[in-house]
């Protein structure tokens, strides 16, 4: 019998048919996909001894509490400190991630200057070449560290000037700084005692602020229940998560929150809903309502609302002078349930997002966040410790990951305590890594190391005996013998609470109406810290589980 | 005729491919592999009197789990040959007295991961041992141990029954299984609970 080419074919066809009905492919694909994840160039975790240490999450302000699992010296995984007492256990989709991300193919290895691969020492001539031939402007994204301090030094010491980029959060309290003269790092939300909470856009319960913080006040005493003890109304173009979960959704036109705001604070005044008399808004209440798609008779109810479950908080987005005219207008300004001064400082800082002239160079700590693009003519010298972005920048210097350098942890932006925390150095770098402190450092010796002043405070903290140390339990720090013991306590993942700040010492006082700021623009979906890159695990939770809301879909 | 030999030619093929697929493949695909000696649990509980697998395989003071127990263990009993069998002679020579672990093939290895705690399914969840483990306490012989030729891991991890069709409730070490077990026993862990 001939065996044809089309016997061949059909035969062909019945085996391929017959092998679909066996196990034979898929379990193939299962296995090849398992046999992919240990191809020799995958980083994989170490085999060793595992110990879990305390630590605390770096990547933005916020500081949350981490529990560090280490195997054989590496960290392998990361999970939240219950014992914090700001985040509670919670992270980020981020942070859970983070350990891997110090392994991210974008790992920034080599100093590289305009694309090219270049040398620390070829970074550090520039640098002081630039500094000789005129002023240097230094920018943070992180002020209160040890490394601030720093930066700070420097920039002072040599003529020039110490920049911050805040977030949208720290924005929202830059107001209060100018009518009230007291820093706005200084400031913190009280929401903790606030009965009813209006959000202009601010994404509450989608990464506003600290992570854990606002969504268990709000799993606690608002979720599921028609009359919340607490009730977020949010104000929002679009039905954001927020939104959908708020006691109130009130719908306006995108960028018409000033005009809201300003027709509220007209409402309770010309209504005596309130003690303060003024000042009233220029704008009526029809012309509110014409620029925010209301009815007049809306912006009333939402007015009566506001009063009936004090105290009232007022937060917007981003800096909205309006929204915060509001707040004084509502007496929600140095008093419980509101804005309120949590510690005693007295500097401000200038921002960063201004122009900055005449600056020979300016160098960018690896704190600000990637999509900060300094408008000036000058060198600037950029620590990341990933690429990825299309930042311009004259020289890329790679900076310390996760968890791999030494700092401390001051008081996050948004709360309403102060707090203060070590995170000690957890993994090695893999790569010949620099912090810009140590780069200055070595430039100028006389501005101290971060490690000092690290232990400066630590000092100063333990001689002011007051406020608590939070580890497994809750010490009062008069209870701690000596300064070592309390130093060893932070460094191995305590955190030193700050005594509740007493109501008052913040006054604003409004002589007229702020006129209307232009609206900011939305912030990216990844919240305070847009990260260049993602690790693999933050990928899966964040972009597949779709937990935040993308850019696109903030708009209906 | 070439209608009739055509299905002829495509049942063939089909015949050929369901039995390779189904009987020839899972032959191929594992390798067989001893254990280094010849290990009865059955014997040491009769003769040695240990009742508790606890009594071998304990947790460490911070609740990880130790695994299997260290030499010095065996060496209380095995200092010198016990009988004359060649796995006698293998542990007492090769390994006690030359001081170095048995190097055991490891049914359950999992891919780095994974994150599994005895400490939390025992103690937590009171499950016995025989639930995952069913009853290997008490055999009187030494599982081959069988390695994935693709993947390079054990076959314990998939389960003998290559359809997975046919399984015992204690076999298969794949994530659904992890799954059908915590939902059978209402248990809600999320990814982070094993992948951390």
């Amino acid at each position: 019998m001939k065996v044809t080419r089309r016997d061949l074919l059909v035969w062909s066809a019945g085996a391929a048919a017959g092998l679909m009905v066996t196990p034979a492919p898929w379990k193939i694909l299962d296995d090849v996909s398992i046999w992919s994840q240990n191809w020799p160039w995958i980083p994989q975790p170490a085999h060793g001894p595992v110990e879990v240490r305390q630590s605390f999450c770096t990547l933005c302000p916020n500081g949350c509490g981490l529990r560090v699992r280490i195997a054989a010296g590496w960290p392998v995984g990361v999970a939240g400190m219950k014992t914090h007492p700001v985040t509670r256990g919670a992270l980020c989709p981020l942070g859970f991630g983070a350990h891997q991300l110090n392994w991210h193919p974008q790992r920034l290895r080599n100093v590289q200057h305009h694309g090219k691969t270049s040398s620390w020492r070829d970074a550090q001539a520039a640098f002081a070449k630039a500094r000789n031939e005129g002023s240097v402007v230094v920018v943070d994204g992180y002020p209160g560290r040890a490394a601030s301090a720093v930066l700070q030094r420097f920039a002072r010491k040599q003529g020039g000037s110490y920049r911050v980029v805040a977030s949208a959060e720290s924005r929202a309290l830059a107001p209060y700084e100018s009518w009230s003269g007291l820093p706005s790092s200084d400031l913190g939300y009280d929401l903790e005692n606030a009965q009813t909470i209006v959000s202009f856009g601010a994404p509450m319960l989608d990464g506003w602020g600290t992570p854990g913080r606002f969504t268990q006040l709000w799993a606690e005493r608002a979720a599921g229940i028609s009359d919340p003890e607490l009730r977020l109304i949010q104000i929002e173009p679009s039905l954001s998560r927020s939104a959908a979960r708020a006691w109130k959704w009130i719908a306006i036109r995108e960028g018409s929150e000033s005009a809201l705001a300003a027709g509220l604070a007209r409402v309770l005044l010309e209504q005596k809903l309130v003690p303060a008399h003024g000042p009233v808004p220029a704008l009526t209440i029809a012309e509110a309502a014409k620029q925010t798609g209301l009815s007049a008779d809306a912006i009333c109810d939402l007015a009566r609302s506001l009063v009936a479950r004090p105290p009232v908080l007022a937060i917007a987005r981003d800096r909205d002078p309006a929204v915060a005219a509001l707040n004084v207008v509502l007496g929600s300004v140095g008093a419980r349930g509101g804005i309120i001064r949590r510690g005693h400082k007295t500097e401000t800082y200038l921002s960063a997002d201004t122009e900055i002239s005449n600056a020979r160079a300016v160098l960018i700590d690896s704190s600000v966040p990637w999509n900060f693009v300094p408008q000036t003519e000058g060198e600037t010298f950029r620590f990341a410790a990933w690429g990825g972005g299309s930042t311009k920048a004259d020289w890329l210097l790679p900076a310390f990951g996760f968890l791999e350098e030494l700092t401390d942890v001051p008081t996050p932006p948004t709360s309403a305590i102060e707090i203060y925390a070590v995170a000690p150095a957890l993994a090695k770098p893999t790569t010949d890594v620099r912090s810009a402190a140590q780069f200055l450092a070595a430039l100028d010796a006389d501005v101290s190391s971060p490690e000092k002043i690290i232990h400066g405070r630590c000092a100063e903290l333990f001689r002011a005996r007051q406020g608590t140390l939070d580890a497994q339990e809750s010490i009062h720090i008069e209870k701690i013998p000596s300064l070592a013991k309390f130093e060893e306590q932070l460094w191995s993942g305590a955190v030193w609470v700050g005594e509740p700040s007493p109501v008052g010492g913040l006054h604003c006082e409004l002589k007229s109406w702020p006129a209307s700021a232009p609206p900011a623009p939305r912030e990216n979906w990844a919240s305070d810290w847009p990260a260049p890159v993602l690790p693999p695990l933050a990928s899966k939770l964040y972009r597949e589980s779709n937990l935040r809301e993308a850019p696109e879909r903030s708009k209906v | 005729m070439k209608l009739a030999r055509n299905p002829l030619v495509f049942g063939f093929g089909l015949a050929v491919a369901l039995f390779a697929g189904w009987f020839v493949f899972p032959r191929v695909l594992y390798v067989q592999k001893h254990q280094p000696l010849d290990f009865l649990h059955k014997t040491h509980a009769e003769k040695s009197g240990i009742a508790e697998c606890s009594e071998c395989h304990t947790l460490r003071d911070d609740g990880s789990f130790a695994g299997l127990p260290p030499m010095e263990k065996c060496a209380g009993c095995h200092s010198e040959p016990i009988g004359e069998s060649k796995a006698e002679a293998t542990l007492v020579n090769g390994y006690i007295k030359s001081g170095h672990d048995t190097p055991w093939l490891v049914y359950s290895r999992q891919p780095a991961n994974v994150w599994f705690s005895h400490a939390i399914h025992v103690k937590r969840a009171a499950l016995a041992c025989t639930e995952c483990h069913s009853t290997y306490g008490e055999s009187d012989q030494v599982r081959i141990h069988e390695v994935n030729r693709i993947s390079g891991y054990s076959r314990d991890i998939w389960g003998h029954s290559i359809s997975r069709l046919r399984r015992t409730p204690h076999e298969g070490m794949k994530m659904s299984d992890c799954e059908g077990c915590h939902e059978k026993h209402n248990v809600e862990v999320g990814c982070l609970g094993c992948h951390q």
